[in-house]
């Protein structure tokens, strides 16, 4: 059993290094230690299948085509007008202007590089105009950007829930929604501080939009997050519906409304919004191969104990769970942090009694800081593509807003009514 | 989420297989449609008619695994899985070639246990007229469809190695 729990281990762990497919790496891990170990191999296709096949998962592939039908009719652009035009010219304005932006997008797409890539394309031009550097610009969208996956919809929650099914979705949704805010926010500090410092913003070389028209224009971007999240407030859509909704309204604004869409984008979107999630979800399907190897052996638990028979002290282990992910969220994206930690971390946290949808929020609040710090960053790297600047010129910028969250997850993890005010006072 | 940047980067990258990836970009995107369709009338109906139809879910979450199937055996021809490549790219170039020549037959190995076993589950299912839970057809109608993407998959990964072998690194 300690050979078959350190197969599966170390077997992964190799193939992970030497860049395997995230997915082959844990299914062929597992399915050598079913075959070694006789634990039946059937279980290999079931759990395929079994990993796969489930409703709430449903969720994830629809949120991603939402995100990019919004994407493509081009909303992100109308929303920045009419921010640019509520804020109006000042130090730093531009800045704060990306930052809502993209808390706002995120309230549409449940994707970080997705969100940031938008906002990106639109925003970092006028910036530049303004005298912020591309760097920096690149770096602040990219922050911001990663607000996506706590403020809902979230396709990390839909993933934490599927393995975490105590936590629903709505509550995670909800739990997120603060702690999203908190994050944007805190990014502003150093916004502010380094406007002033540098003295950006002031240019006017922008005509100015009038706010009235402006938000005519924004007005069917700006009920999109109504409809979804309102949809699943309101007990009318489950996740998977409140998203196909959104599909349908952005389809319908931008082929009749924006008249930005024509079918051949159509077919486009649905082919690489349909690639993007079969990428995550074929390394759903075959992390259950994993976890049925792993919960049969024991092996899950054994290494948590262990862990725990490190230190008993609760604020200790939290702290060293949050630096493992802080560094694996550098290497990874959320769904497959949780996909490879979440079997061992879930006992630790029953182990401390912690609050699960709270702990999810936590664990994606280091995700969404691991999304945009340098060396591996995703944000970072498809911001900097767009900024036509190289990721190491963006190092002295990024580590303000890194450290701007991390004060925000500090916050979190230590007022846990930060996340859970919002889904028990709305009944979840 | 997280997309590895391999993957932003090319959402319609290259394609070197001989046959056309639009096959299963085709298939993938049909089943993403169908999905949203499906839900949607299943949305319209409940509302105008207190009324829902529950073989919609069942066949829904048929079509993500077709779904998830055909875009994952796309991604392997277009080499856009996910995957830490932090640590190969440090390494000499010859030596990361023979590298994803090994990994890449681990995956052939893995989706080949996958396709041969699941026609054994395809066989059960026959055998013993097992049905689905929310519907009642016969299971074997969705279980067919296991073995026949993995063994796609494997044949994506087969023209990938056969790709590798050929453009030897030095």
């Amino acid at each position: 059993m300690l050979v078959g729990s350190l197969l599966l281990f170390v077997g992964f762990a190799v193939l992970l290094l030497l860049g395997a497919p995230l997915g082959v790496a844990l299914g062929a891990a597992g399915t050598a230690v079913i075959l070694t170990e006789g634990l039946g191999v059937m279980s290999v296709p079931t759990n395929v299948y079994a990993g796969l096949a489930k409703y709430p998962l449903l969720a994830l592939p629809v949120f991603v085509l939402a995100g990019m039908i919004f994407e493509r009719a081009g909303v992100a652009l109308r929303i920045v007008n009419f921010t640019a035009a509520v804020v109006g010219n000042r130090r730093g304005a531009q800045g704060l202007v990306a930052v809502l932006v993209c808390m706002f997008l995120g309230g549409i797409s449940g994707s970080g590089p997705a969100d940031a890539a938008a906002v990106a394309m639109v925003m970092i031009p006028g910036m530049a105009k303004q005298g912020y550097p591309r760097a920096f610009s690149a770096s602040l969208i990219a922050a911001a950007g990663s607000t996506a996956i706590l403020i809902p919809p979230s396709i990390a929650f839909i993933v934490y829930s599927i393995l975490v099914p105590t936590a629903s979705v709505p509550a995670l949704f909800a739990a997120g929604l603060i702690p999203g805010i908190l994050a944007g926010l805190s990014l502003l500090i150093p916004v502010f501080y380094l406007s002033l410092r540098e003295g950006w913003g002031t240019n006017h070389v922008e005509e100015k939009v009038p706010v009235w028209q402006s938000f005519k224009e924004a007005s069917w971007g700006l009920l999109a997050p109504v409809i979804i999240l309102g949809g699943l407030r309101s007990g009318m859509f489950t996740p998977t519906e409140a998203a196909v909704v959104a599909v349908f309204y952005g389809f319908f604004v931008g082929m009749f409304v924006y008249r930005s869409l024509t079918w051949r984008d159509v077919y486009q979107v649905l082919v690489v919004s349909a690639e993007i999630s079969a990428v995550v979800m074929i390394i759903i399907s075959l992390a259950g191969v994993f976890a049925h190897a792993g919960s049969t052996l024991g092996a899950f638990d054994a290494f948590a104990n262990a862990l725990i028979g490190i230190t008993a002290n609760e604020t200790l282990m939290l702290a060293m769970i949050m630096i493992m992910l802080l560094i694996a969220g550098m290497l990874l994206d959320a769904v497959s942090i949780f996909l490879v930690f979440l079997p061992i971390l879930l006992p630790i946290a029953n182990a401390f009694h912690w609050d699960l949808v709270w702990f999810g929020v936590l664990m994606t609040m280091n995700m969404a800081i691991g999304q945009f710090t340098p060396p591996m960053a995703v944000n970072l790297m498809v911001t900097s593509r767009i900024a036509g600047i190289s990721i190491e010129s963006t190092v002295r910028w990024v580590m303000w807003f890194v450290v701007a969250m991390l004060l925000a997850l500090i916050l979190v993890a230590a007022m846990p009514q930060l996340a859970l005010w919002l889904p028990q006072t709305l009944g979840y | 989420m997280n997309e590895h940047p391999d993957q932003v980067s090319s959402h319609n990258g290259p394609d070197h297989s001989r046959f056309p990836v639009k096959f299963e970009e085709f298939f993938a995107a049909m089943a993403m449609a169908l999905i949203c369709l499906i839900t949607f009338a299943n949305v319209l109906v409940r509302y105008f008619t207190d009324e829902s139809f529950a073989f919609t879910e069942e066949f829904s979450v048929f079509l993500m695994v077709v779904l998830t199937f055909f875009g994952a055996s796309a991604a392997f021809a277009k080499n856009v899985h996910i995957r830490v490549s932090f640590f190969v790219d440090k390494l000499k170039p010859a030596l990361a070639h023979k590298i994803e020549v090994v990994v890449m037959v681990v995956a052939l190995a893995l989706f080949a246990i996958i396709a041969w076993y699941g026609v054994k589950l395809l066989l059960d299912d026959w055998n013993y007229e097992t049905t689905s839970p929310g519907i009642g057809i016969p299971q074997w109608i969705y279980t067919l469809w296991l073995p026949l993407l993995a063994a796609l998959i494997d044949l994506r990964i087969a023209g990938r190695i056969v790709r590798l072998l050929r453009h030897k690194v030095n």
